[in-house]
């Protein structure tokens, strides 16, 4: 925690050390509509604002292990609007929000009749930009059920819903996700298939549905795959993700899939749509984004965007120099 | 808070609140409150019936509220007002269910919503209750919330034990807070604290960190052989405002010692006598180079 009063214009600036990539989106912004900070360090906040990220939304998920309790499904929604909020304002990030139970845990059915009580207390909350991440994992009648269960609650608050598409079976999984929110009379427009390929984007996209591609190494999307998927279906309806979490992921993918763009000629407005703008219009649907509230950020140079601005100073937390051996 | 006072500021809230929303959002919020079944969809849902613009308060508005509670509504957003407002006026005749009910709403609060949950513990019924809620939110560090109960907020002041208090105190410098916004702030000061905060600033000292010079304000008036050398050393700071703090605390101190080096400062005696030197006067100087 920061207790300096003498913070000056020089412990706020960005590192010089800018990685190559970085001059190739200089001035851009990015939108990660699906990174769970929970599980990163004030390292990544830091990263991810140095390169441009200026909004994040963090799906509630599984924490790689079951829980056990209500309580822990309270403490981990309450933080998810609470103390991971602040964290990420301390970097000039703006962050939302979706609330669900997630699908594996939906397969502990008495507990998952307790989450389904207390959802509507925190659905509402300020921040909160949809249902999500919900679905399908191993596809059984139990996780059927309570996503069946949660696109009602989705279609009663108005909100759009975030589907977690799975691993394994996952083209007949996805189609089968959407058949499902159709006959709830959800309007595809209001949701979003995540972790989309190669073998599911075009179903996706001709059913009107919003899709979302995951670049996460090894086991989602390359980000090579993902321009030549751009390149073959244009920007609309189509956004990035890093799905960042306690695996070996990248919560710079968004913005590395930016310059990778960039680099093989995609236009500024394919990028801009991809890696921003679409996801704030899917999600804004929820009357929830302000986008105002983090417009001027990145309209500012990111190497002087502390100069003379005020907007950022509110609980702003000053730099450390990464490499100095010397810790004030 | 007397029953008086209470009600007055229930009557003032309603009418700054009344001139801030259109006339059906006042409407929604007045039957709203009735409904104790629907407390946290309501308190939630504030936000986007009200907006979240700062609340205009007019200047007699501001006289009285400063009248009747010391506090101000500086910085308050619409949805703030409205939420501590709602608060106010929930239904409390079955004391089990309205703690219950409260208690519930903060257990789940985002984080507008802790700050006004925060902002509204000195209107809440029931205040002996809500201490251990305080306490709980002073150990938080969400910086907002943090600051919703230490600034402008009367309730820690008439409420907290003398450990508590401290604790708050000694917390609102580790978390750089503004000081002199906290209510009570003198008037609460005892040695246990003022030797605290030496240990304090004798630990930022030994890490060659500054020390707010505010820091003194809660010193002054227990200055003994202990704490002395600690204000012989600020009033020999290159640091001005360490000076003037000197001089201030010295001020503040019936110990001879310091008296006789306040009179070593006969320029800093002088401006303090004529009001020209205050810890209102070094707070704001403090506030301005901080900007």
């Amino acid at each position: 925690m920061c207790c300096s009063n003498n913070l000056t214009e020089k412990d706020l600036k960005p590192g010089i050390d800018v990685t190559f990539y970085q001059d190739r989106i200089k001035g851009m912004r990015f939108f990660d509509p699906h990174v769970h900070m929970t599980s990163r360090t004030t390292d990544d906040y830091q990263a991810m604002a140095d390169a441009g990220v200026v909004g994040i939304i963090e799906p509630a998920f599984w924490l790689g292990q079951p829980r056990t309790g209500l309580s822990t499904f309270t403490d981990y929604y309450s933080s998810l609007v609470g103390w991971e909020r602040f964290r990420a304002s301390q970097f000039g990030i703006k962050h939302y929000c979706t609330i669900g139970l997630n699908s594996r845990e939906a397969n502990n059915e008495p507990l998952a009749e307790q989450v389904m009580e207390i959802l509507p207390r925190f659905i509402y909350k300020e921040g909160v930009v949809g249902v999500g991440e919900i679905g399908f994992d191993d596809q059984t009648a139990a996780e059927e059920k309570y996503y069946r269960l949660q696109l009602e609650l989705a279609k009663e608050a108005a909100l759009p819903v975030q589907i977690h598409t799975p691993h394994r079976d996952k083209k007949r999984g996805t189609t089968r996700s959407m058949d499902i929110a159709v006959e709830h009379g959800l309007q595809p427009s209001m949701v979003i298939v995540d972790h989309n390929n190669e073998e599911t984007v075009k179903e996706v996209l001709d059913r009107g549905f919003w899709a979302a591609f995951t670049i996460y190494p090894f086991t989602k999307m390359g980000n090579e795959r993902m321009v030549a998927i751009v390149e073959e279906y244009g920007p609309e309806r189509i956004m990035i993700n890093s799905a960042a979490d306690w695996g070996i992921s990248d919560p710079l993918a968004v913005p590395k899939t930016a310059a990778l763009m960039k680099e093989r000629g995609l236009s500024d407005e394919t990028i801009r749509l991809v890696t921003y703008q679409n996801a704030i219009a899917a999600f804004a649907q929820s009357g929830q984004i302000n986008e105002e509230d983090f417009m001027a950020i990145g309209s500012i140079d990111q190497s002087s965007k502390f100069e003379g601005n005020t907007i950022l100073r509110g609980g702003q937390q000053p730099r450390i120099d990464k490499n100095s051996i010397i810790i004030k | 808070m007397s029953n008086t006072s209470i009600d007055q500021i229930k009557i003032l809230f309603d009418d700054i609140l009344k001139h801030q929303l259109a006339q059906d959002t006042w409407h929604w919020l007045s039957a709203s409150v009735k409904d104790s079944n629907a407390t946290a969809e309501t308190f939630t849902r504030i936000p986007r019936k009200t907006g979240k613009s700062l609340v205009k308060l007019s200047a007699p508005d501001e006289q009285s509220l400063r009248e009747l509670n010391n506090a101000t509504m500086h910085d308050w957003t619409v949805d703030r007002l409205a939420r501590v407002w709602l608060l106010m006026n929930l239904e409390e005749k079955d004391k089990t269910k309205y703690i219950r009910q409260t208690e519930t709403l903060f257990a789940g609060a985002e984080v507008s919503e802790l700050v006004a949950l925060y902002t509204a513990l000195p209107y809440l019924s029931f205040p002996e209750h809500w201490m251990a809620q305080c306490a709980e939110g002073i150990r938080s560090n969400i910086s907002d919330a943090l600051q919703a109960i230490m600034c402008n907020n009367p309730y820690p002041a008439a409420w907290l034990d003398e450990r508590a208090w401290n604790q708050m105190v000694l917390k609102a410098f580790f978390t750089d807070k503004p000081i002199h916004l906290i209510i009570g702030l003198d008037e609460r000061a005892n040695r246990e604290l003022a030797n605290a905060l030496s240990y304090y600033a004798h630990e930022r000292w030994a890490a060659s960190r500054t020390v707010n010079p505010q820091l003194w304000r809660c010193v002054g008036k227990f200055i003994d052989e202990k704490l002395f050398p600690d204000i012989e050393r600020i009033a020999a700071s290159e640091n001005s405002l360490e000076r003037e703090a000197a001089a201030l605390a010295c001020n503040d101190s019936s110990y001879q010692p310091a008296k006789e080096l306040l009179n070593q400062f006969p320029g800093s005696k002088q401006s303090i006598t004529a009001g020209q030197l205050t810890w209102g006067t070094l707070a704001e100087k403090i506030s301005t180079n901080k900007n």
